[in-house]
């Protein structure tokens, strides 16, 4: 591959090798992972073999790098775009193509049924079809609709959102993946078509305002989407605003010792810190402590940039496994989560860490259930075994 | 420069403290740009006349530039602001007429701001040679 | 108009315009132009000889109007305006075409340079054809000098403009004087005690008979022009307790020039959230190292340090937090302090993290190397993050030297923050016409030739307000700023611009237009007359009543309807 093209359309003589993007990237602690001396291969070498660099698939895209970066070079991007050399050629680990069929066939990741993609709701009310029109969008995702141990996120935002008394419907069945995995594991084609399907299906509802489960969706529906005047928030940011306007209260106490993890989603991409601070602090009885990293210094989970695809170089040492022990230190009995891939990396660490009977993971969704008392706790679909390998369904 | 290719004139009217000075911080940095903008300096952005403006169209100049400091900053408090008034009702007086008012383009430049000069001055005339020739040149001409 | 006998003078300014304008090609196109009798192509028209050109034709050839095509007037007007005085010509009758920076230098085409720069000739010999005589007024200069600010930089301009014998007013924020470098132990290159240093310029400052030091106070506006400024000073109360009225104090100051010692503000590193400042005591700013040093005590309750790290570049050459710019003295003060520690700490470990080391200006570069052989080590790591480790702090970050991620445990961080411009600097500018570069310091009128002037004559800055340095730096800075006010004060009188504003009564209908777009109040209905008229005093020549004239009864001199029309025409013909 010439490197001279990237060089330029990436704006990499920028650079001043300071490396604080390597410095602050959580793999390049456990691999070889190297994005500042990468950058400066480029910039030395007319040529670079990307097949070479494995090690490329173990990026988070937690932005870490990016926020970290006094020059904004952005080197997360630069990973994106060496994938997207790698997806080009067709030599791509087998999970990520696996997974990019899977969108590309199902509409999702995990290539399970596009009819099934309802299933989150269970034996709760079905919720309106948006595409009758709807002033709230609720955008689903692909792991909170198919994945068991997730479900229990939609099947309580969707009673909250009535309960609220918005006016809210989802897509059913015709709602796809959003791409933002996708577009992370250099798809940049797929990711387009996705953009413009679902854009199209989204604009038609006329919904003014699109409400995520997961932080991934929200980045790709926030940023990279042109959705003209649709709001597009997270549920997080939607509870904040319901409860600040008395459109939602908590009356049971959950006299619970919370720690919450910011996810990279949701903070470094998007700076989104303090509202799911203030649904948890709105909480009867929840007290809340902060782990010593939190905010822009939280350690990603190693659940993004597809790497729920793929393993990566170094599968034995887990970040998610570090950050609950920061999260056990902080005395806590939950461990929050906002992030559908959070919930999982985290709550598979604390298995593989024992610490099942110190430390409970549990999205903010479902301590919002709990201050409801609503029906849909995790009693329904209790967790189900899975592998930590890269085929989880999810 | 293809010669089949329509080549613009700008008139380019610039206050003398903010955007004047960005043209010279862009001539002292070398920093290229197209010939084909023709530059009055005046005081302040606020001493443009409209008629000028109309006056040059007329002449024939295919885009006019008014350059002034960064709202805030005029030297003389608020000649800028004065500036963008009257041009917005220059513009919808055109527009009413059917004229294509994007030949005229009002931007605030600093003294600092040499690259965003050449920069502007590059974007314009793309722009004007996009549009082709100011149709007032032709009627003038038969 | 006919008349009008135009000399051309077309300047090779050395190659800087022949090598890119065809300058003889240009002469003889001026010499068919309506009006222009005489063109010529001479090497540097700013010479001594080129002027003498100008004023033997003048005489010789009768020229009643000239037009010089070289650089920018901005630079050289007012030195064709003295050729032409001294050659016994109104000096409004001089016209520039801006060759070089319009075209040598921005076209490297030589063609269509040239083709331009014919236009842009036109243009001025058409406008020159229609230029007026004015009359120039002189106006006194009051013999005072205000001073903002009272830092390092504001001492010293306020001592020399005292020394030369005039009156300067220093205007203090603060309770006392000294600014920044009140907080600072010792100084680099030479480790001397820096409250000594600043205790002598003060007290020379305060014992001077032509200085009045305004403490506590702030300027509050600013009117007039060179020469003759009036400049509100409120001053807060010494002893005032709460709910009494502080604006109480206040004085008007007349003077002839204003310098603006403003300095910066340190950049709060609370910015930059990863490095956990403001949530670990033990990491800490140069500043507050600086503080305890000069007290002596370090703050560690005894137990001394056993490693020691400093973060160079902190809030500085860094787009996420604005500040694009080097702070230029945050490595030396690193080496300074890391120096210092060295010799209170010897058994610590002391790392310098760094990706840059900037040791520029006398004996800097050899005070580095002093350093490190006293046993500093310096390491081009950029630290990522700090984070808890029990009772220390971890830097987390990338040796790039050896391509490793690092985590390193230490006692005790330094971060060496950068400077940034003051936190009032938008009403400062606002108040005293200042630009300000994209860094948000102060602009000075030209990066090489006037580093202290400003675009506003009669104003200049010293020190840190206009970009970061160091003392001795700040000092020479703050001199030259003196030297430069003291230039009107010197002369006694400055030349007024002649180009105001003028009512042609015989058309003015008496609408009061004109009174209402004026900024300044310059315009005002003559009751008996029934015409507007305008004080010429305060009008400052921007040209926005003309405009809304509908009678076009009221022109802007030098820059009339008619003049700019003809430029119009001349460039499109
Ligand atoms: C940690 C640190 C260590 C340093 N060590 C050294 C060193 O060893 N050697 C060296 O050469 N340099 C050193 N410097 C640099 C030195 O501090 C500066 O060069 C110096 O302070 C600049 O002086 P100044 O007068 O321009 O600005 P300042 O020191 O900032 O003074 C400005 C003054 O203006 C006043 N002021 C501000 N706004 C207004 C207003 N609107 N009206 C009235 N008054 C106003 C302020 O109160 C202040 O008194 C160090 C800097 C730092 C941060
Ligand atoms: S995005 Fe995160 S994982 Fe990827 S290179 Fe940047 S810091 Fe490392
Ligand atoms: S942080 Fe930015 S400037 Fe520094 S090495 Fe990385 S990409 Fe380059
Ligand atoms: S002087 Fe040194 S520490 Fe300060 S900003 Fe410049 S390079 Fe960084
Ligand atoms: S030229 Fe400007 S300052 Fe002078 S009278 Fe007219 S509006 Fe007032
Ligand atoms: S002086 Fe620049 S716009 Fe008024």
């Amino acid at each position: 591959m010439r490197t001279q093209p990237l060089v330029e359309q990436m704006e990499l003589m920028g650079c001043i090798q300071c490396g604080r993007c390597t410095g602050g990237c959580p793999l390049a602690r456990k691999t070889a992972l190297n994005i500042r001396s990468l950058i400066y291969d480029m910039l030395v070498a007319p040529e670079m073999d990307v097949h070479a660099h494995q090690e490329l698939w173990d990026c988070t895209c937690c932005f870490t790098c990016v926020e970290r970066c006094p020059k904004d070079v952005r080197p997360a991007e630069l990973i994106i775009a060496l994938r997207g050399e790698m997806v080009e050629s067709g030599r791509i680990p087998e999970t990520v193509g696996a997974a990019l069929m899977g969108v590309f066939r199902q509409g999702n990741p995990s290539g399970i049924a596009r009819e099934d993609r309802s299933a989150w709701v269970g034996d709760g009310p079905q919720p309106k079809a948006a595409q009758e029109g709807c002033e709230l969008l609720y955008f689903v995702g692909c792991s909170p609709s198919y994945d068991p141990r997730l479900q229990t996120v939609p099947r309580t935002l969707a009673r909250v959102f009535s309960q609220a008394g918005t006016d809210f419907g989802t897509l059913g069945t015709e709602e796809n993946c959003c791409g933002s995995e996708v577009q992370r594991m250099g798809e940049a084609g797929l990711f387009e078509m996705l953009v413009e399907e679902n854009g199209e299906l989204i604009r038609r509802t006329g919904a003014s305002r699109l409400v995520t489960t997961s932080p991934h969706c929200y980045t790709a529906l926030k940023n990279e989407y042109a959705l003209g005047k649709v709001e597009v928030l997270h549920y997080t940011q939607l509870l904040a605003d319901l409860l600040a306007h008395g459109q939602l209260a908590f009356d049971r106490e959950v006299p619970r010792i919370v720690t919450y993890h910011d996810p990279c989603f949701l903070g470094k991409h998007n700076q989104i810190y303090e509202e799911p601070r203030a649904v948890l602090n709105a909480i009867p009885g929840l007290q809340l402590v902060e782990m010593d990293r939190n905010r822009e210094r939280s350690l990603c989970c190693e659940g993004g940039g597809g790497r729920m695809w793929a393993e990566g170089t170094n599968p034995e040492e887990r970040l998610s496994a570090q950050r609950v022990e920061e999260a056990a230190a902080t005395g806590a009995d939950v461990l929050a989560v906002a992030c559908p891939f959070c919930l999982l990396t985290l709550e598979d660490a604390v298995k593989v860490a024992g610490l099942e009977d110190q430390l409970r993971v549990m999205d903010v969704a479902e301590l919002v259930a709990d201050a409801l008392d609503l029906p849909v706790t995790n009693q329904i679909g209790a967790p189900l075994a899975r592998s930590t390998g890269p085929e989880r369904e999810c | 420069m293809s010669e089949c290719q329509f080549d613009p004139t700008i008139i380019a009217f610039l206050c003398n403290w903010c955007t004047y000075t960005g043209a010279d911080l862009a001539g002292t940095s070398r920093i290229q740009y197209p010939p084909n903008v023709r530059i009055i300096r005046l005081m302040c952005s606020g001493s443009v006349d409209p008629t000028y403006v109309l006056k040059a169209l007329l002449d024939g100049a295919d885009g006019v530039l008014i350059g002034g400091c960064h709202p805030g900053d005029c030297h003389y408090e608020s000649g800028n602001y004065k500036a963008r008034r009257r041009i917005i009702a220059l513009k919808e007086i055109l527009q009413a007429a059917g004229y294509d008012e994007d030949r005229i383009w009002v931007r605030w430049i600093s003294a600092s701001e040499g690259q965003r000069f050449a920069d502007t001055v590059t974007q314009m005339t793309q722009a004007m040679r996009d549009k082709g020739p100011n149709p007032l040149r032709r009627e003038w001409e038969v | 108009m006919s008349l009008s006998r135009v000399g051309v003078y077309v300047c090779h300014c050395g190659t800087n315009i022949a090598a890119n304008v065809d300058v003889a090609r240009l002469a003889e196109f001026a010499r068919s132009l309506p009006g222009a009798v005489l063109a010529r192509d001479y090497p540097y028209m700013c010479s001594d000889r080129g002027q003498a050109l100008i004023r033997e034709d003048v005489s010789e050839q009768a020229l009643d109007r000239v037009v010089v095509a070289a650089c920018s007037p901005r630079m050289h007007e007012p030195t064709f305006r003295d050729a032409v005085r001294q050659a016994g010509l109104n000096p409004y009758m001089v016209e520039m075409a801006n060759i070089r920076e319009q075209c040598a230098w921005v076209h490297d085409d030589r063609a269509r340079a040239t083709e331009k720069a014919t236009r842009l000739v036109a243009s001025a010999v058409a406008r020159a054809v229609l230029l007026e005589p004015l009359e120039e007024r002189q106006v006194d200069v009051e013999p005072g000098v205000v001073v903002i600010g009272g830092g390092i930089a504001g001492l010293a301009a306020t001592l020399t403009v005292a020394e030369a014998g005039y009156s300067a007013y220093l205007v203090e924020r603060s309770g006392s004087l000294g600014g920044r470098v009140r907080e600072l132990d010792r100084t680099y290159p030479t480790l001397d005690k820096v409250q000594v240093v600043l205790r002598e310029l003060v007290s020379r400052v305060a014992a001077h008979p032509n200085v009045t030091i305004l403490l506590r106070s702030s300027v509050t506006s600013v009117d007039g022009c060179v020469g003759d400024f009036t400049v509100e000073v409120k001053t807060r109360g010494a002893n005032l307790g709460e709910g009494v009225d502080a604006s109480r104090d206040s004085q008007t100051l007349v003077v002839g020039s204003v310098i603006v010692a403003t300095g910066f503000d340190p950049f709060d590193p609370r910015r930059k959230p990863e490095l956990g400042y403001g949530q670990y005591p033990s990491v800490i700013t140069t500043l507050e190292l600086e503080q305890r040093l000069a007290a002596g005590d370090l703050g560690d309750n005894g137990a001394a340090p056993r490693r020691v790290a400093f973060l160079q570049c902190v809030g500085s050459r860094d787009v996420q937090v604005g500040n694009p710019y080097c702070s230029r003295v945050c490595c030396m003060v690193v080496a300074k302090q890391a120096r210092q520690l060295r010799g209170l700490m010897p058994d610590a470990e002391i790392t310098v993290y760094y990706s840059d080391v900037r040791t520029f200006g006398k004996g800097a570069e050899e005070f580095y190397d002093e350093t490190r052989a006293q046993g500093v080590l310096y390491r081009r790591a950029s630290v990522s993050e700090i984070v808890r480790s029990q009772n220390r702090v971890r830097l987390v970050g990338e040796d790039t030297l050896l391509s490793r991620a690092i985590g390193v445990e230490v006692d005790l961080v330094v971060l060496a923050t950068g400077m940034e411009a003051g936190a009032d600097s938008a009403s400062l500018s606002a108040m005293l016409r200042l630009q300000r570069s994209p860094d948000g310091f102060f602009l000075e009128a030209h990066p090489k030739l006037r580093p202290v002037d400003t675009a506003t004559a009669g104003v200049y800055l010293a020190g840190c307000c206009q970009g970061p340095k160091g003392i001795a730096d700040t000092i020479a800075h703050a001199k030259a700023a003196a030297s430069s006010a003291l230039i009107p004060l010197l002369r006694g009188s400055v030349q007024a611009d002649a180009a105001t504003a003028i009512v042609n009564p015989a058309l003015c209908a008496n609408c009061g237009l004109c009174v209402e777009e004026c900024p300044y109040g310059a315009p005002a209905l003559d009751p008996f007359r029934g015409v507007a008229t305008v004080n010429a005093l305060l009008c400052q020549g921007c040209g926005a009543c003309a405009v809304v004239c509908p009678a076009k009864a009221i022109s802007l001199q030098h820059a009339t309807a008619c003049q700019v029309l003809a430029q119009v025409d001349a460039l499109m013909a």
